[in-house]
C-alpha cells in the first residue's frame, strides 16, 4: 500500500458550505423547471423531471447539513491549493486561444509551464518534453487520425 | 446436421488469408483508439469507412467489428492506469482498477481484465452462435415501460456501488440526473438549461464529463498532493494475476459474462447497465463488501467481462433484426448499406456467409486480442514508472485534445476543464464522481422512457405493473431497495431486544 | 493487401499534412485555381445516419474530381442547427460546405422559437441532392392495412415519430387530424428506435423514412399503409400515397449541398460540376437505390423555390388543422 495518509480533515463549516451549495443548485433547478412548465401525468411537461430531481437535491442538501457534525470525509483547503488554481488558469488560457492560434503553441506552453513551474523539472527536460509531446500529438491527431482541431501547420 | 454447415462455411470464410489480415488490422486499430480517450469506435469507423469501399462486404465488416470489440479491450487500459474511462461502460472498472494500480497491482488488474474480456467475449459468441435467432425477439419486448424499470434499477445500483457516505452518493447521483436534462427537450421543443448556448442544445456528452471528473480531477488533486508529501510512483510488482487471483475472480467472470450477454441485446444503454449490474452483484454477494473500491479483483473482472460480452451480443439485434443497438452499430449498419447489403430479418438466410463469417471472425479476434494484450500489459504498466510531474501535463493535454475529437467543438475542451475543477472539488469534499457519471448516463434513458410510458399509458402509472417484464423489474427494484433497509431495521430491533430482555414483546 | 492499406493511410497522412493549417488566415484568391486545399463538408447529424451516409457517399467521388480531399465533419446538434450556425460563420470561399436537411429549412421553423429557426435563404445552394419519402407502417398485430382500417377501428391510437419537429411528426399529425383519429404522438430519437417501437408493438403505427423501413417491410414484420410522397415511389409501388387516399399530407425529407452566403459564383459552379460527376457514378446510383432515395439533383435556384414553397404550404396546413408541432398541444 503506497496510499499516502489523508491530509487534514475539514471541519463542519466546509460541509455546511457544500450542503448550502447543493440546496442552492436544487432550488435553482426547481425554479428553472417550474418556468419550463411541469405539465400533468398524462402530458408531462419539460419541467416535471428536473423539478423532481431539483427537489431531491434540496432535501438531500438539508440532510447533509443536518449531519455536518458527523461527516469527516472532507479535506481542508490549504495553500497548496493555489497550485491547482494556477494549473486551472493555464487550461482556461488554452481553451481561450486554441480556436484562434491553433493548438500547437498553447500545447507547448501548457506542457512547459506544468513541467517547469508546477513540476519543478529542469529547464532542459521541460523544453524537450513539451516540444516532443506536442510533435507526437500533432502526428497522432492531425496526421494519423485526421482530427480537425485548429492547427497552424 | 444441415443447420451446422453454414456455421462451418463461416469458418472457411474467416480463414481466408485476406480476412485474417483485416481481422488483425481491425483489432489492432480498435485497441489503439480504445487507449486514446475521446475518439470512440463509432467515430473511428466513420473515418475509416472510405477505406472499406474497395473490400468485399464480409471482409470490411470483419475489420469494422474488430475495431469495435478491440476498443473495448483498449478502454480498460486508460481506466486502470490513468483513471480515464474512455467509454461509459468502463466507468465502473475505474473504481477498483485504479485502486489496484495505486497499490502497484496494475499488471494484475490489466491481466484479469484481459482474461475476463476474452472469456466474456467468447462466451457471448458461443451464445450468439447457438441462440441468436431465439433471443433476438427479446430486444423487441423491451418498450418504454421496460426501459423505465431497467433504468430505475440501474440508478439504484449506482447508489449502492459507491463507497463514500450514502447521502453524498445520492447528491452526486441527483446532480448527474440534472446534468442529463440539459439540452433541447425530446418531447416538446424547448431548450432546457442551455442558457442560449447552441453547443448545449444537444445536451452534454459523456466524454467531457467522465474525463473531467475522473481523469483531470485526479490530476489536479495529485498536483496538490505531490507538494505535500513526496510520493514515489507505485512500485509495479507481480505483473501476472496469480493462481489465487484467478480463483478469486473466476466466479465474477462467469456471472459478468451471463449478465453482459443478456443486457447487451437491448438497444440503448445495455453495455453500461451490464457493467454496473455485474459490479453491484459482486459487491452485494461478497463476504466483505468494504473491499470494493479499494482494489477488489472481482470489481475489475466482473464489469470488464460484462462489457465485452455485451459488445458482442449487441451484434444480435443488428444482424438478426436490422436494428442498430448503439452508435457503433449504426455506423456498421451504414457500412453494410454502402456495400449493398441491407441488414434486416433476412440477412441470415440471404447472406449466410456474411453472418457466419462475421460471427466466427469474433472468435479469432478475441484470441488475437488476448495474445496481444497480455504482453502489452507489461509494457503499459511502465507508464506508471514515469515521474508524475512529467505524466501529469501529458495526460492533461491528451484529455483536452481528446475531448475536442468527440464533437469537433472547442466548447467541449472548456467543459473538460470545468468538470476537472469540479472533480477536484468533489474529491476534496468527499464526493465520489462515480454515481454522478453513471446517473448522467442513465438519466436521459430514465426520463425519456418514463415520459414515453406516461404518453402510452395516458398518464396512468398502473400500466407499469400490468406488463410482465416491467412488473418483474420493478419487483426486483423494490427487493433491492427495501430488503437491506428491512434487514437493518430487523438487526436494530434484535439488538434492542437483546439489550432489553424484558422488552414489551 | 496489407501494403495497399498502409499505402492508403500513408497517402492520407501526407495529403492531410500537405493541406497545411486549417485556420483560414490566408485568404486565397478563388477562381480558376479552386480548390487549392481540402474541402470540408459539415454534417449536422451523427456519423451513421442517413444524412451522414449521403455525405460520405458523395465525398469520395467528388474528391476524385476536385483532386483534393473532401472531408466529412460531423457537428451534430439541434437537428443540424449547430452545423448551420458554424457554416454561416465560416469564410465564404467554398472550402466549407454542408449537407443541409430540408426539414431544418421548412419544418423545424414551424416547431421552434423564431430566433432558433434557420433560414435557408441566408445560404448559397450548390446543388440539390435527393429526396427521401416517409412511409406509415403498422405492427401486423394491429390488423391495420389501410388508413380506413385505422379510422374504422374507432379507438385512440399511438404513433411513434422520429422526433419533435420532424417530417415524421408533421406527416402523421396531418393525416390523423384530417382523418379525425384520436392519436397520441410518442417521440423517439431517430428512425431506428421509432421503427423498433412499431416492430415490438409498443405503438400502433410509426412513420419512418423509406430506406429505414424497407427491409422490415420486405420481411413482413411491419405493414406499409401509405406513403407521404407526391407519387408512388418506385421502391414501394403497391402502397398508395396519402394523396390517393384522400388526404393532403405531402411531406418529404430533402437534402442539398449548401455554402455560406457570398461564395464566388465560379467556385460554386466548380463544386456543382464536381457533385454532378459524383451523381453520375454507378456506385452512387446503387447507393441511392439501396437507401430508397429519389434523386433531386436540381440547381440552387430551383431548390430554394421547392423548399420555400414547402415551408409556406406546411405553415398553411398546420394553421388550418390547428396542429402544434412543438408538442405542446
Amino acid at each position: 500500500m503506497t496510499e499516502p495518509e489523508r491530509p487534514p480533515a475539514a471541519g463542519a463549516a466546509t460541509t455546511l458550505v457544500t450542503a448550502a451549495l447543493v440546496v442552492v443548485l436544487g432550488g435553482a433547478a426547481v425554479a428553472g423547471a417550474l418556468n419550463l412548465g411541469v405539465g400533468s401525468a398524462s402530458a408531462p411537461g419539460p419541467g416535471m423531471w428536473p423539478a423532481l430531481v431539483g427537489a431531491a437535491l434540496v432535501v438531500l442538501g438539508g440532510v447533509l447539513a443536518a449531519r455536518a457534525r458527523g461527516t469527516e470525509d472532507a479535506e481542508r483547503f490549504t495553500r497548496t491549493g493555489l497550485l491547482v488554481l494556477a494549473a486551472t488558469g493555464t487550461m482556461v488560457v488554452f481553451v481561450a486561444v486554441v480556436g484562434v492560434i491553433g493548438f500547437e503553441i498553447p500545447t507547448v506552453s501548457l506542457a512547459f509551464v506544468w513541467l517547469r513551474f508546477l513540476g519543478r523539472e529542469s529547464w532542459r527536460l521541460s523544453a524537450i518534453v513539451s516540444v516532443a509531446a506536442t510533435a507526437a500529438f500533432y502526428l497522432l491527431f492531425v496526421g494519423a487520425l485526421g482530427v480537425t482541431i485548429p492547427h497552424l501547420f | 446436421m444441415d443447420s451446422l454447415s453454414p456455421v462451418l462455411d463461416g469458418f472457411a470464410v474467416v480463414l481466408e488469408p485476406k480476412n485474417l489480415l483485416y481481422c488483425l488490422l481491425g483489432v489492432v486499430i480498435g485497441m489503439l483508439i480504445g487507449v486514446l480517450p475521446g475518439l470512440g469506435p463509432a467515430a473511428t469507423i466513420a473515418i475509416l469507412l472510405p477505406m472499406t469501399f474497395g473490400l468485399e462486404p464480409v471482409t470490411s465488416i470483419i475489420m469494422l467489428a474488430g475495431i469495435f470489440y478491440g476498443a473495448q479491450y483498449g478502454g480498460t487500459i486508460t481506466s486502470v492506469l490513468l483513471r480515464l474511462p474512455g467509454e461509459a461502460s468502463s466507468v465502473v472498472t475505474v473504481f477498483d482498477g485504479h485502486a489496484m494500480a495505486r497499490q502497484g497491482r496494475a499488471g494484475t488488474a490489466l491481466g484479469i481484465a484481459a482474461i475476463g474480456s476474452f472469456t466474456g467475449g467468447t462466451l457471448s459468441i458461443v451464445a450468439l452462435t447457438l441462440v441468436a435467432p431465439f433471443v433476438a425477439g427479446f430486444a423487441l419486448d423491451f418498450g418504454p415501460p421496460e426501459y423505465t424499470a431497467l433504468a430505475l434499477l440501474g440508478i439504484l445500483l449506482v447508489a449502492t456501488v459507491s463507497n463514500g457516505g450514502k447521502v453524498k452518493a445520492l447528491i452526486a447521483a441527483a446532480a448527474g440526473l440534472l446534468l442529463a436534462t440539459v439540452g433541447r427537450d425530446d418531447f416538446i421543443s424547448v431548450e432546457r438549461f442551455t442558457f442560449g448556448n447552441l453547443s448545449l442544445a444537444d445536451g452534454l456528452d459523456f466524454v467531457p464529463i467522465a474525463m473531467g471528473l475522473f481523469g483531470l480531477g485526479e490530476i489536479l488533486y495529485n498536483l496538490e498532493e505531490r507538494h505535500r508529501a513526496t510520493q514515489a510512483p507505485a512500485a509495479v510488482t507481480d505483473v501476472w494475476p496469480s493462481r489465487a487471483d484467478l480463483r478469486q475472480a473466476s466466479g465474477a467472470i462467469g456471472r459478468g459474462g451471463v449478465l453482459g450477454f443478456l443486457l447487451g441485446i437491448l438497444p440503448g444503454g445495455g453495455a453500461v447497465l451490464s457493467s454496473l449490474a455485474a459490479y453491484a452483484w459482486e459487491k452485494r454477494r461478497a463476504r466483505h463488501p468494504e473491499r470494493f473500491g479499494h482494489g477488489a479483483i472481482e470489481g475489475v473482472a466482473a464489469p470488464e467481462t460484462a462489457n465485452n460480452a455485451a459488445a458482442t451480443s449487441s451484434f444480435i439485434p443488428l444482424l438478426s433484426l436490422g436494428i442498430p443497438a448503439n452508435a457503433t452499430m449504426a455506423v456498421i449498419f451504414g457500412a453494410l448499406l454502402i456495400q449493398g447489403v441491407t441488414p434486416g430479418p433476412q440477412l441470415v438466410t440471404e447472406h449466410p456467409e456474411l453472418f457466419w463469417g462475421v460471427v466466427n471472425s469474433m472468435y479469432l479476434g478475441n484470441v488475437l486480442l488476448l495474445i496481444m494484450s497480455l504482453p502489452l500489459v507489461g509494457l503499459f504498466v511502465r507508464i506508471l514508472r514515469v515521474r508524475p510531474a512529467i505524466l501529469a501535463p501529458i495526460t492533461a493535454l491528451i484529455t483536452l485534445i481528446g475531448a475536442y475529437t468527440v464533437r469537433n467543438d472547442v466548447f467541449d475542451i472548456g467543459l473538460v476543464v470545468f468538470f476537472g475543477v469540479l472533480g477536484y472539488l468533489m474529491k476534496k469534499t468527499g464526493f465520489d464522481p462515480g454515481p454522478l457519471v453513471l446517473a448522467f448516463v442513465l438519466g436521459s434513458l430514465l426520463e425519456t422512457s418514463l415520459r414515453r410510458s406516461l404518453l402510452l399509458f395516458d398518464g396512468n402509472p398502473a400500466g407499469f405493473l400490468t406488463r410482465p417484464i416491467s412488473g418483474v423489474l420493478l419487483a426486483c427494484f423494490l427487493l433491492v431497495a427495501v430488503l437491506p433497509a428491512a434487514r437493518t431495521l430487523l438487526h436494530r430491533r434484535r439488538a434492542h431486544l437483546d439489550r432489553v430482555p424484558s422488552g414489551n414483546e | 493487401m496489407r501494403s495497399r492499406v498502409l499505402g492508403a493511410s500513408v497517402a492520407t497522412v501526407l495529403a492531410l499534412s500537405a493541406c497545411g493549417g486549417n485556420l483560414d488566415d490566408s485568404a486565397s484568391d478563388a477562381g480558376s485555381t479552386f480548390p487549392e486545399r481540402a474541402v470540408r463538408v459539415l454534417v449536422g447529424q451523427d456519423a451513421g445516419g442517413s444524412t451522414d451516409l449521403i455525405a460520405r457517399a458523395l465525398a469520395e467521388p467528388a474528391s476524385a474530381d476536385l483532386k483534393k480531399p473532401v472531408t466529412v465533419l460531423n457537428k451534430a446538434g439541434a437537428n443540424g442547427g449547430v452545423a448551420a450556425k458554424e457554416l454561416a460563420g465560416a469564410e465564404a470561399d467554398g472550402y466549407t460546405l454542408m449537407v443541409f436537411n430540408g426539414s431544418l429549412a421548412y419544418i423545424t421553423p414551424l416547431a421552434v422559437a423564431a430566433d432558433e429557426a434557420v433560414d435557408i435563404n441566408g445560404f448559397e445552394v450548390v446543388t440539390g441532392v435527393s429526396q427521401d419519402d416517409y412511409v406509415l407502417v403498422a405492427n401486423p398485430k394491429t390488423g391495420f392495412k389501410t388508413v380506413k382500417d385505422i379510422v374504422d377501428a374507432k379507438r385512440p391510437i399511438t404513433f411513434a415519430t422520429t422526433g419533435v419537429g420532424t417530417g415524421s411528426q408533421l406527416c402523421q399529425e396531418l393525416l390523423f387530424a384530417q382523418a379525425s383519429v384520436d392519436a397520441t404522438a410518442v417521440p423517439f430519437n431517430g428512425g431506428a428506435p421509432a421503427l423498433t417501437a412499431a416492430l415490438g408493438g409498443q405503438v400502433d403505427v410509426a412513420a419512418v423514412q423509406l430506406g429505414e423501413g424497407q427491409s422490415q417491410i420486405k420481411a413482413g414484420k411491419v405493414t406499409p399503409i401509405v406513403t407521404f410522397a407526391a407519387e408512388r415511389p418506385a421502391y414501394l409501388p403497391d402502397t398508395p400515397t396519402a394523396q390517393e387516399s384522400g388526404y393532403t399530407a405531402l411531406v418529404q425529407q430533402s437534402r442539398a449541398i449548401v455554402a455560406p452566403k457570398g461564395a464566388p459564383r465560379e467556385t460554386l459552379d466548380r463544386l456543382r460540376a464536381a457533385f454532378q460527376k459524383a451523381f453520375a457514378e454507378q456506385k452512387y446510383k446503387d447507393f441511392n437505390a439501396q437507401r430508397s432515395l429519389t434523386p433531386n439533383e436540381v440547381d440552387g435556384a430551383t431548390l430554394l423555390r421547392q423548399w420555400n414553397a414547402s415551408r409556406d404550404t406546411y405553415r398553411g396546413l398546420i394553421e388550418k388543422y390547428k396542429i402544434d408541432l412543438s408538442g405542446k398541444s
